[in-house]
């Protein structure tokens, strides 16, 4: 099976290893990725901080592109470029006037046939039984905190996607691969974002408190689905001492024998190693 | 004016603020609050009473992130990031003094590579930045630790659609 993807810029970048570790473990299950042709920026905080036709139209351009390239379903990687392209097509989709707008900026009009899905809606529908089947090392001795971040925890009514429906599935999906969920209060608090760059300070309180609560909670490692929030955890921080943040595919490619595996856990910037190796799973 | 100043914010953003009772949910649960002037509730207030400059020249406008935390909590649903958008975009717009010099930075460096590629290239972004504030040796060692670990990409990619990008992104270069 085919499927279009959007990987959104920090996936070509600073998060590569997101996207290579979700692919590889769909590929044994017969899935691949066709990416987008030409897909473009979302915007991301910046576009919708400062212009709101900015912010429509780049992530517009995109689902243009999809339904040009004929592709149903667009399956998106990072929650910040899911919701931004989810939140365009729901204004255009209700609202004449933003339709009008895309348009008159790229051309053509909206179809509407475009079907957003974010990966962890793909991971759902694969399924827990599936994913077993790829287990060859389970995640014995990782106990992970799962941490959602502020993107995935906004009310269904405004982005029309909440983790709540995902929750229960991947802390059954993560014992099931043999590691222990931590319980903490902790895992919607937001990251800081993007003033992680301008306000270091500011986001190094936020981050400490993350990491005191997972440590608190007897967590070895932090488990995470987006790339900003990846980039946080591990770069800021002052007085806790730092724990691996790890992105949940890397860990289900872990408890698969992925071969490249050893690739992406290199690339960190808090070394997740020695935990890995503390718990055999290296 | 009091008046003139609230329905264009309430026009644009889509929100009503009658339904604020001040129960402080909102900056309650503000991750970032504590580098804002102004409570997300007191932001409100000061649309209501018309008082344009004070709001348009507030770090708070700027320091929220849109992280949505306040809206889930609101017990009346009023929508304060989408009023955030409203006020920051009109703060552009009238020219005022920005309150958060760095953000509007980070913006305008990330906008620029947008514009230029079509995508963000997160090398060009950061050092945009970091020259634009002059900033530049703050952060050095982690980024030179992402560049050793292949964590920053070399060399930008660019779309195809450039004419269209530049059409999307008309103005861009406005941004103060």
């Amino acid at each position: 099976m085919k499927v279009g993807y959007y990987p959104g810029c920090s996936l070509h970048s600073s998060a590569q290893e997101m996207g290579e570790s979700f692919w590889d473990l769909m590929r044994p299950l017969g899935v691949e990725a066709l990416e987008l042709e030409d897909w473009n920026c979302c915007g991301s905080s910046p576009a919708h901080s400062t212009h709101h036709g900015w912010a429509l139209n780049l992530a517009m351009r995109n689902l243009l592109l999809a339904e040009e390239q004929s592709l149903k379903e667009l399956l998106v990687m990072c929650p910040s470029c899911f919701v931004r392209l989810r939140e365009a097509a729901r204004q255009v989709q209700s609202d004449p006037e933003k339709g009008e707008q895309v348009s008159k900026a790229l051309g053509r009009p909206y179809g509407g046939s475009v079907r957003l899905k974010f990966f962890l809606e793909m991971l759902r529908d694969v399924g827990t039984e599936q994913m077993r089947s790829l287990l060859k090392k389970p995640l014995k001795g990782i106990k992970g905190a799962l941490y959602y971040g502020c993107l995935l925890s906004r009310p269904e009514w405004i982005t029309g996607f909440d983790v709540g429906p995902y929750e229960s599935f991947l802390e059954n999906l993560f014992r099931t691969l043999g590691g222990e969920v931590a319980h903490w209060g902790y895992g919607r608090q937001c990251c800081g974002a993007h003033l992680g760059i301008t306000k270091p300070g500011l986001v190094s309180s936020l981050v400490d408190r993350i990491r005191e609560h997972a440590r608190r909670a007897g967590a070895n490692c932090i488990v995470v689905f987006c790339p900003l929030c990846q980039v946080n955890l591990e770069m800021r921080g002052r007085k806790e001492p730092a724990l691996p943040v790890l992105y949940i595919t890397e860990l289900l490619g872990l408890a698969a024998e992925l071969p490249r595996t050893t690739r992406w856990l290199g690339r960190h910037l808090v070394d997740p190693r020695p935990v890995l190796r503390e718990a055999r799973l290296l | 004016m009091a008046a003139e100043f609230l329905e264009e914010v309430s026009r644009r953003s889509g929100q009503r603020f009658e339904g604020c009772y001040h129960c402080l949910s909102c900056g309650g649960g503000c991750p970032v609050v504590e580098a804002m002037d102004y409570n997300p509730n007191q932001i409100i207030r000061m649309v209501q009473r018309g008082m344009r400059e004070e709001v348009l020249g507030s770090k708070a406008i700027w320091v929220c992130v849109g992280c949505f935390s306040c809206l889930s909590q609101c017990p009346n649903r009023v929508h304060i990031p989408a009023m955030m958008d409203t006020l920051r975009e009109m703060a552009l717009e009238a020219g005022v003094r920005v309150a958060e010099p760095e953000i509007l930075a980070f913006h305008r460096a990330f906008l620029g590579e947008v514009r230029r590629w079509g995508r963000v290239y997160e090398l060009g972004l950061v050092l945009k930045y970091k020259l634009s504030t002059g900033k530049f040796f703050e952060d050095f060692s982690v980024g030179f630790k992402m560049m050793a670990k292949g964590r920053l990409q070399l060399l930008p990619s660019r779309v195809k659609g450039e004419e269209q990008i530049k059409r999307i992104m008309n103005g861009t270069r406005r941004l103060r």
